[in-house]
C-alpha cells in the first residue's frame, strides 16, 4: 500500500502536467480557430506511422543522450548549457579521427565513440575547472565555450585543413570515415534504425547503477545535495564537482555518434545543433531519470516529427514549441506540488510516531 | 496587578496531528514568563498564534484585559506585541538606523524618509532601556549580542508593549548572556512585559519571574521559579524522571589519539587563525573545549580533521600526520565527527535516513565493499540507530529533513559513534536539543569513553562541559590559553579564563 | 479522499489514452486528396521571410505561380536541429502531399535529397547552390555569385575617396568566402592598394550571421570610422544594418547589397539613398526558370550554372548613384566574365590588399 502510495505520487505530476498541456494547447488552438481534436490526431497520426517511428527513435536516442548528459549535472546542481559545443567538438574530432584511421571494425568503431568520450570531456571539464578553482559559474563559462567550440569548429573545417568542400556544393565536411568505423543499422518498419541504441541503453543503465548503487555515485550525489555535509564526511567535493562536469561532458560527447556512425560518416555543416537546451528541458522532464528521461524524448522527438505536417496542414507548427514549452512549465509546477504533498503527508507520520512516545511517558508518570 | 496576557482553552489542530490544545496562559504585566518545553511541545505554534501567523481553531485571547483578535502580524504589533526571533533578520551592509528604520519609516511629506525623526526616537528608546547601541553602526560590524540587542530595539521602535523572545540564548555566550538578562530586567522595569520560550533550565530560573511548562501541546504546570527547582521542571519537560549522567569513574588509557604539537595555521590571506597549538586527547577521555564562539575552535577541528594543513608544527590524528592524509583516509581510520551546523554539515536534508547513515561511512564496511553500496546494511543500522538513540521517526525512509532539530542530531551522534570510533570530534553535540534527548547523547558520549574513544567535546554549554569533560582546555585568540580540572574549578573561573584571563 | 482523487485523475488519464488511440486508428483513413497542380518547397535556416536565398527562391516560385494559373504550392521550414532524417522526412512529406515538383533550398539538403530523389523517380527537384551527381531527376542550381561580387567590388573601387572599403559577410561559410574573394578580387582589380576591412557576423553552426541587423550596423560603423566609405554585405538582411550606418554618416558613406536589388526591398526604403548598387545572385531567376522548363517537358538534370552569361549575376543601377562611366566600365568587364576572359577566385585568401 505504501509502495502504491508512492508509485501513485510519482506518476501522478507527469499525467497532471501532460493532462494540463493538453488542455491549455487545445484553447490556444481553439481561440486561433483550429481544431484541437483534429491537431492532436494530426500529430498522433504522423507521429506513429512506421517509417517515422523510426526516425523518431533515432532522434529519441541523441535527445536521450543530451538528456542524461544534463541529468548528470543536475545531480550535483550544475547547468551544463555547454552540451551543445562538448557534442559538436567531439562529433567533429570523433570524425575527423575516423576519417583519418582505417583499422579493423572492432578497434576502428571504439577508438570513435572513445575519441568522442574524451573530447567531450576535456571540453567540459575545462568549465569544471574553472567553476572549482576559480569560482566561475558553469553556465557563463559553457556558453563562451560554445562560442569558442564553433569557432575553432569552422577554422579546422576549412579546406586544407581537417576539411573538406564537397564538389560543387558549398558544404564543409571531414573526410569520410571508411567502413570499417560504421555502425549497422537495422531495417525495421521501413527505416534504419542506428544500432547506436543500445550504447545508449547502456549508458542509461550504467548511469542508474553507478549513481544509486556504487561509493562513487553516493559521493556524486551527496555533494550535489550538500556540499558542506559531504565534505565532512570526507569527500573531496570539489574534485567531485568537477568529475561531474566532465562525465556530463563525456556523456554530451556521445549525443552525435548515431548519426555519425550510422549515417552521414561525416561531419559537416549540416550537423544538428541546440542539445544543450533540449537536454537540460529532457533531464527536467525525466526528473533525471533515465527512463524518465527515454520517455520525454521520444515524446519530444514525437512531437518534433507532427511539426512540419502540421505547417502542411494549415496548423501553425509553432504549436508544438508550445506544447514543450507548456509541458516544462507543468511538470516542473506539478513535481513541486507533489513534493509538497507527500512531504505535509511525511511530517504527519513524523508528528505521529513522535506522540505516541511522549504519551508512554507522561503516562508513566501519572501511575 | 494588572494582566498583559490571558489565552483561555486555546486549541489548534493540524491534520493528523493536535498542535495545541487545552493552553491556560495568565501573564502579569511587567512581568518576565518563560514557557519551557521541549522540541515539539508547542511552543512555538502558541506563539504563531500569539503573534498571528496561525490562527487557533479554538480558544480566547485577551490583550491588556480586553479580548483579542489576531489574524496578522499587523494585528499583533498594533496590539503592542513583538517578536524577536531566533535567527535575526537583519540587512548586514546598513546601519543600525536603517535597520530599525526598515519597514516603519516615518515619512517626510510621504515620501522621504524622516531619519532625523527615527533618530529622534532611537535615540528615546536607547535611552529609556539602557539598551547599548549606537545607531549609526554598521549591521556587519556588530557582533551575534548587538544585533540582538537592535532586534530588540527594533521591536521596541514598532511600539510594543509585549515582547516575545525565542530561545534568545542559544546564540549567545555566558557574557552575552548576562548581559542580555540586565537589558530584559531594564525593560520589564519599564512596565513592559517579556515573553521567554526557552529549553535552558538555568536560565529560566535566573530570568522568569513566572514559568509555565509545556508538553505534548498543552501547558501542564504554572509555576514560581521560587517554589521549585530544575529537577522538577525537566520532570514536568519529559513528563517522567530525568536520566542523569553517570560519573565517568574509569581512567584515561596510555594510548594517545591525537597530538597537535605546536602547530600554526594561516588562513587564505596569510592572517594567523591558529597559533602554535599543543593538544593531545587519550584513549578514553574526554576533552572539553572552551572558547567564546570564534576563537578558533571550527579551524582547530578543520586542522584535526586535515582539511587545513598545519603551515608549521604537526598534526597526528589517530595515528596519521595530517600533512600527507587525506580526510577520507582520517576518517577511515576512526574518527566520528558530530559538526556543530548539524543541517549544514551533518546531513543530507533531501535524503533518506539510510542514505544519511552511510554519510561518513560510505567506503568502510559495514556500508560497502568499497565499490558498492550495502543498502540492506544501510537500513538495517539505521534501525539500531534509530532504537537505540531513541530517535523519533517511523521509518528509516522518511527524509532527513521531515525530522525535528532533537531527532535529527541523534540520529548524527548515532551514526558517527557507529564502528566505536578511536576518537570523536563532538561540537556543541547537545547544542538546540531538548532534555531528553540531551540525557540520551551525554549518556552515549560517556559510554563511548567508556569504551576507549577519545573525544574532543567543543561545547559553548559550561554545563555539559563540566559534567562530561575529564579535562578542559581553553581556546582563546586562536590558542590554548589554559588546561582545567573540572572538579577543581568554578563556572565562573571557567568563564574568566575564556575571556583570556589567566587564573592565579 | 486520496482513492477519490486517483479515481478522478486515472479517468482522465484513460481518457487521454483513448483520445489518442482513436485518433491513431483516424489517421490512417485520412486520404490526402492531392491536389493535382502542386509545386513544393523546403527551405533552409532562416525561411521566407527573412532577406536571402530563402527569400530569393520563393521569389522565384512565386513569379512560377503567377504565370502559371491553377497551380498551387506548399511550403515548409527548416530549423536548426534537423537531421539528414528530418530534412528527407519534409522532403516526403511534400511529395506525400502531391507536390511536383520541389525546390529545395540550399546545400544542407544535400543529403536527404540525394535519399529522397533515388526513392521518388517521378518527383523533379532542384537544389540551389548545390548538384546532386548522377541524380536523373535533380537539377543542381549554381551560381557563380563571385562574380557579381567582382562587379561590386570594382563598383567599389572606383567609387571610394579614402581608398578603403569593407566586406561583412553573414556567415563564414565556403559559400560567403566566393562573396568576398570576388569582391577583393573587384578592388584589386581597379587598385591594389585600397585598403580592405572584412568580418563575418557569425560561425557555423550559428547562422544567426545571416539575420543579425545590428551586428551588421555596427560592424559597419566600425568599418566607416576606421576609414572605409564604402561596404559591402553578403549577409541576408545583416546587411540592412550596414545601410543603415552609411545612411547615419550620411554623403559619401556608401553601402552595397546582395542577391537582389535592395534599394528596391521595402525595409531598405529609408536607406535608399545609401545603397550604391546590389550585387544579384538571381537564385529566383533560377528557380522560376526550373519550374517553368518541368511544365514545360524541358527539365535536364545535373548541374545548371548561373552567371554573367546568362544573367544569374550582375550589378544594378537604381538610384543612379553609379556614374555612366563606371557602369560604361562594369557591362564591359561583365563580357569579360562572362567569355571567361576574366576568371574570378572563390578564396579570399588568394586576393591580396593592404588591411585597412
Amino acid at each position: 500500500m505504501k509502495r502504491l502510495n508512492r508509485f501513485f505520487w510519482a506518476l501522478a505530476a507527469p499525467i497532471a502536467a501532460v493532462v494540463f498541456t493538453l488542455i491549455f494547447v487545445s484553447i490556444i488552438l481553439l481561440m486561433k480557430g483550429a481544431s484541437p481534436l483534429s491537431t492532436f490526431q494530426l500529430i498522433a497520426s504522423y507521429g506513429s506511422q512506421p517509417e517515422n517511428l523510426v526516425a523518431e527513435l533515432n532522434q529519441t536516442v541523441a535527445y536521450y543522450l543530451a538528456g542524461v548528459a544534463a541529468a548528470i549535472g543536475f545531480r550535483m546542481l550544475l547547468f551544463n548549457i555547454g552540451i551543445d559545443g562538448q557534442y559538436r567538438l567531439a562529433v567533429f574530432i570523433a570524425a575527423v579521427v575516423g576519417g583519418a584511421t582505417n583499422l579493423p571494425a572492432f578497434l576502428e568503431v571504439p577508438l570513435i565513440v572513445i575519441t568522442g568520450v574524451v573530447v567531450g570531456a576535456l571540453w567540459a571539464s575545462i568549465a569544471g575547472y574553472l567553476k572549482v578553482k576559480r569560482n566561475i559559474s558553469e553556465v557563463i563559462s559553457n556558453i563562451m565555450l560554445n562560442t569558442i567550440a564553433s569557432g575553432l569548429i569552422i577554422y579546422l573545417l576549412q579546406p586544407g585543413r581537417l576539411g573538406l568542400k564537397g564538389g560543387l556544393s558549398d558544404n564543409l565536411a571531414t573526410p569520410m570515415i571508411p567502413k570499417s568505423g560504421w555502425m549497422p543499422s537495422f531495417h525495421i518498419m521501413g527505416g534504419e534504425l542506428y544500432s547506436f541504441a543500445f550504447v545508449a541503453i547502456a549508458v542509461g543503465v550504467l548511469y542508474w547503477v553507478v549513481l544509486n548503487k556504487s561509493v562513487f555515485g553516493f559521493n556524486l550525489r551527496a555533494t550535489g545535495m550538500s556540499f558542506r555535509a559531504a565534505r565532512a564526511s570526507g569527500v573531496n567535493a570539489p574534485r567531485m564537482v568537477f568529475i561531474t562536469m566532465a562525465l556530463s561532458g563525456a556523456i554530451a560527447g556521445l549525443t552525435g555518434m548515431g548519426e555519425l556512425l550510422s549515417h552521414t560518416h561525416t561531419y559537416s555543416l549540416a550537423f544538428p545543433t541546440g542539445y544543450a537546451l533540449t537536454g537540460l528541458a529532457l533531464a527536467l522532464l525525466g526528473r533525471s531519470n533515465p527512463v524518465g528521461i527515454a520517455i520525454a524524448a521520444f515524446f519530444w522527438a514525437f512531437l518534433e516529427q507532427a511539426a512540419p505536417a502540421l505547417d502542411l496542414n494549415g496548423v501553425p507548427k509553432e504549436i508544438v514549441m508550445m506544447m514543450q514549452g507548456t509541458v516544462i512549465l507543468a511538470t516542473v509546477t506539478s513535481y513541486e506540488i507533489v513534493k509538497r504533498i507527500t512531504r505535509r503527508q511525511q511530517q504527519r507520520l513524523v508528528g505521529a510516531a513522535e506522540a505516541p512516545r511522549v504519551d508512554a511517558v507522561a503516562k508513566g508518570v501519572k501511575s | 496587578m494588572s494582566v498583559a496576557i490571558e489565552l483561555k482553552g486555546i486549541e489548534k489542530n493540524y491534520p493528523g496531528v493536535v498542535a495545541n490544545h487545552d493552553v491556560d496562559i495568565t501573564i502579569a504585566k511587567g512581568n518576565i514568563h518563560a514557557i519551557i518545553g521541549e522540541n515539539g511541545a508547542g511552543k512555538s505554534t502558541l506563539m504563531k498564534i500569539l503573534y498571528g501567523m496561525v490562527k487557533p481553531d479554538a480558544g480566547t485571547i485577551a490583550i491588556f484585559e480586553s479580548p483579542a483578535t489576531i489574524k496578522s502580524p499587523q494585528d499583533a504589533i498594533g496590539l503592542g506585541i513583538g517578536m524577536v526571533h531566533q535567527h535575526f533578520m537583519l540587512a548586514d551592509n546598513a546601519t543600525v538606523l536603517e535597520n530599525i528604520v526598515l519597514g516603519s519609516e516615518p515619512m517626510k511629506a510621504k515620501v522621504v524618509v524622516d531619519y532625523a525623526k527615527a533618530r529622534e526616537h532611537l535615540q528615546s528608546i536607547i535611552k529609556t532601556y539602557g539598551l547599548d547601541i549606537s545607531p549609526d553602526d554598521l549591521v556587519a560590524d556588530l557582533g551575534v549580542g548587538v544585533r540582538q540587542r537592535v532586534e530588540i530595539a527594533k521591536v521596541l521602535f514598532r511600539g510594543a508593549k509585549i515582547l516575545i523572545l525565542d530561545e534568545p540564548t542559544a546564540v549567545l555566550v555566558p557574557q552575552e548572556v548576562d548581559d542580555l538578562f540586565k537589558n530584559l530586567k531594564g525593560l520589564t522595569q519599564n512596565g513592559l512585559t517579556i515573553i521567554f520560550i526557552s529549553h535552558k533550565l538555568d536560565e529560566v530560573m535566573a530570568i522568569a519571574d513566572s514559568i509555565t511548562v509545556m508538553r505534548h501541546g498543552t501547558t501542564v504546570a504554572n509555576l514560581v521559579p521560587a517554589k521549585t527547582n530544575k529537577k522538577e521542571l525537566a520532570e514536568y519537560m519529559i513528563g517522567g524522571e530525568l536520566p542523569s549522567p553517570r560519573p565517568a569513574t574509569t581512567k584515561p588509557r596510555e594510548e594517545k589519539v591525537l597530538v597537535v604539537t605546536n602547530a600554526s595555521a594561516n588562513d587564505r590571506t596569510g592572517r594567523e587563525i591558529l597559533h602554535s597549538i599543543n593538544l593531545e586527547i587519550h584513549a578514553g577521555e574526554i576533552l572539553g573545549l572552551a572558547g567564546v564562539e570564534g576563537n578558533g575552535q571550527s579551524e582547530l577541528i578543520e586542522l584535526i580533521m586535515g582539511l587545513v594543513k598545519p603551515d608549521s608544527g604537526s598534526v597526528v590524528t589517530v595515528g596519521l600526520n595530517t600533512q600527507d592524509s587525506t580526510l577520507r583516509e582520517i576518517r577511515d581510520h576512526g574518527v566520528g565527527y558530530i559538526p556543530q551546523d548539524r543541517q549544514r554539515d551533518g546531513l543530507m536534508m533531501a535524503a533518506t535516513l539510510w542514505e544519511n547513515r552511510i554519510l561518513g561511512h560510505q567506503q568502510t564496511k559495514p556500508m560497502s565493499n568499497g565499490v558498492w553500496i550495502d543498502k540492506g546494511a544501510a537500513k538495517a543500522d539505521s534501525e539500531r540507530i534509530i532504537e537505540e538513540f531513541d530517535v523519533r521517526t517511523p521509518s528509516n525512509t522518511v527524509l532527513a529533513n521531515a525530522l525535528s532539530g532533537g531527532n535529527q542530531q541523534k540520529f548524527i551522534v548515532g551514526r558517527e559513534m557507529s564502528g566505536d570510533p578511536k576518537m570523536l570530534i563532538a561540537a556543541q553535540p547537545t547544542r538546540g536539543v531538548d532534555v531528553g534527548a540531551q540525557a540520551i547523547i551525554w549518556d552515549h558520549l560517556i559510554e563511548a569513553r567508556l569504551k576507549g574513544t577519545g573525544v574532543l567535546l567543543v561545547s559553548a554549554d559550561l554545563d555539559e562541559l563540566f559534567q562530561l569533560s575529564d579535562r578542559i582546555a581553553v581556546i582563546f585568540r586562536g590558542t590554548i590559553v589554559d588546561y582545567l580540572d573540572p572538579r577543581k574549578t568554578t563556572p565562573e573561573q571557567l568563564g574568566l579564563a575564556m575571556t583570556g584571563e589567566k587564573i592565579a | 479522499m486520496q482513492r477519490k482523487h486517483l479515481g478522478r485523475l486515472g479517468m482522465v488519464a484513460s481518457i487521454a489514452a483513448a483520445s489518442l488511440t482513436l485518433s491513431v486508428v483516424a489517421v490512417s483513413s485520412q486520404a490526402t486528396a492531392a491536389p493535382k497542380k502542386l509545386v513544393g518547397i523546403a527551405f533552409d535556416l532562416g525561411g521566407k521571410e527573412q532577406p536571402g536565398f530563402n527569400q530569393l527562391a520563393y521569389i522565384g516560385f512565386k513569379t512560377f505561380l503567377k504565370t502559371h494559373p491553377g497551380w498551387s504550392e506548399k511550403d515548409l521550414q527548416g530549423n536548426a536541429a534537423d537531421t539528414d532524417a528530418s530534412r528527407a522526412q519534409r522532403l516526403q512529406l511534400l511529395i506525400s502531399a502531391g507536390a511536383n515538383p520541389i525546390v529545395v533550398v540550399g546545400y544542407s539538403y544535400e543529403n536527404a535529397l540525394k535519399e529522397v530523389a533515388a526513392k521518388n523517380p517521378n518527383v523533379k527537384f532542384s537544389i540551389v547552390d548545390d548538384n546532386i551527381d548522377g541524380a536523373a531527376n535533380v537539377e543542381g542550381l549554381l551560381f557563380h555569385a563571385e562574380e557579381g561580387s567582382y562587379l561590386v567590388g570594382m563598383a567599389a573601387a572606383l567609387t571610394t575617396k579614402t581608398k578603403s572599403v569593407g566586406f561583412i559577410g553573414g556567415v563564414n561559410i565556403p559559400l560567403i568566402q566566393a562573396f568576398e574573394a570576388g569582391f577583393k578580387a573587384g578592388v584589386a582589380k581597379v587598385d591594389p592598394t585600397i585598403k580592405y576591412q572584412s568580418a563575418y557576423a557569425s560561425n557555423p553552426p550559428d547562422f544567426s550571421g545571416f539575420n543579425a541587423p545590428d551586428k551588421g550596423h555596427e560592424s559597419a560603423l566600425g568599418m566607416y570610422q576606421n576609414g572605409a566609405d564604402v561596404v559591402y554585405s553578403a549577409a541576408g538582411s545583416t546587411g540592412q544594418g550596414a545601410h543603415k550606418a552609411a545612411f547615419e554618416l550620411g554623403k559619401g558613406h556608401w553601402s552595397i547589397g546582395v542577391d537582389a536589388d535592395e534599394a528596391l526591398y521595402a525595409s531598405n526604403a529609408k536607406y535608399k539613398s545609401a545603397i550604391l548598387t546590389s550585387a544579384l545572385k538571381n537564385v529566383d531567376v533560377g528557380v522560376a526558370s526550373f519550374l517553368s522548363d518541368v511544365v514545360a517537358n524541358k527539365f535536364t538534370a545535373g548541374a545548371h550554372f548561373f552567371d554573367a552569361s546568362n544573367g544569374g549575376v550582375g550589378f544594378t543601377t537604381t538610384g543612379n548613384h553609379l556614374s555612366a562611366a563606371i557602369i560604361a566600365k562594369l557591362n564591359t568587364i561583365k563580357y569579360s566574365l562572362a567569355s571567361g576572359a576574366i576568371v574570378v577566385p572563390t578564396d579570399p585568401s588568394k586576393v591580396k590588399l593592404p588591411q585597412g
